[in-house]
């Protein structure tokens, strides 16, 4: 059966979120879609004189994942608070997998409240996002 | 030593106003993938009793990051101008938001940053810089509160 916020209890994992793989296009247009620029992630020229060994993702693009697992299972007007830790860099043709299990439902000001640890990683098994979602029911 | 310039903690830029527009924010929703119609389409949008496309969860940095832009266009330093951040070694450290309500195409929102700190981490070889940024609408007050950490990679 399907979770659903109402009936989400602690330990259960919200239905999971895929993205990917992330091509260089993608990332091309996520610079374009979201204003940032940085060349570190669209251009390979900068990224090598950075000493990097190739481009890679904006973190905000794993983030807006993050975003999207929760918003799809609790409704966007319900969520009340969403932050993430970037803990590893995404490289280009990763698939990014969005993870989120139920940490605490508690009743606060006459809301029930939901506390979902979320999690990001990619096909290697690096966790490249570690993060924290409140939603209401 | 690090990079960030640190006399600016305590900064906070002047507000900067930015009106969301409708095919800005449905390019990024395609863009990461976002399948649900309210944030694409006008129409679909008000079938779902939004008064127009809805702005998706992390759009609130995309927000902070066209004041950026609008800010630089009117004269003022960006916020990564103001820190003295340097791109080849930075890395988005932490990102966080506290919603207090919808953004929708057509708002015109009033974007300010606090420097509220910096912090060392791991021996010296990371500096972090925190920010606040605060996105609010004249009638319905403060929408988004949103947290950063930039990080520099020293050495």
């Amino acid at each position: 059966m399907t979770i659903t916020p109402q009936s989400a209890q602690i330990g259960d994992m919200i239905p999971e979120h895929a993205f990917g793989p992330v091509t260089r296009t993608t990332l091309a247009l996520y610079a374009g879609a979201s204003g940032d620029h940085n060349p570190i992630h669209i251009d390979l020229d900068f990224a090598k004189r950075a000493g990097m060994d190739d481009v890679f993702a904006h973190g905000m693009l794993s983030m807006a994942q993050l975003g999207r697992l929760v918003t799809n299972f609790a409704g966007q007007s319900n969520v009340r608070h969403l932050d993430t830790r970037f803990t590893a860099l995404t490289p280009v043709g990763a698939t990014v997998t969005c993870t989120g299990e139920v940490k605490d439902r508690r009743e606060e000001n006459g809301e029930t409240l939901l506390t979902l640890k979320l999690a990001a990683h990619i096909n290697d098994g690096t966790q490249t996002l570690k993060g924290e979602a409140i939603v209401v029911v | 030593m690090g990079i960030f310039d640190r006399t600016t903690q305590g900064h906070v830029t002047p507000a900067v106003e930015v009106t969301l527009e409708r095919g800005a924010i449905a390019f990024f929703a395609e863009t990461i993938g976002e399948t649900n119609s309210v944030h694409l389409d006008a129409a679909a949008a008000q079938a779902a009793g939004h008064p127009d496309v809805l702005a998706p969860a992390t759009y609130a940095v995309v927000v902070g990051t066209f004041a950026g832009q609008q800010a630089t266009r009117q004269g003022q330093p960006d916020l990564l101008t103001l820190i003295n951040g340097d791109l080849r070694v930075l890395l988005h450290g932490t990102e966080g938001y506290d919603y207090h309500g919808p953004m929708y195409a057509g708002d015109t929102v009033s974007v300010e940053n606090e420097i509220t700190g910096f912090t060392d981490a791991k021996g010296g070889a990371l500096e972090i810089a925190h920010v606040t940024t605060r996105i609010s609408h004249a009638e319905r007050g403060l929408l988004v509160t949103a947290t950063r950490g930039i990080i520099h990679r020293l050495g």
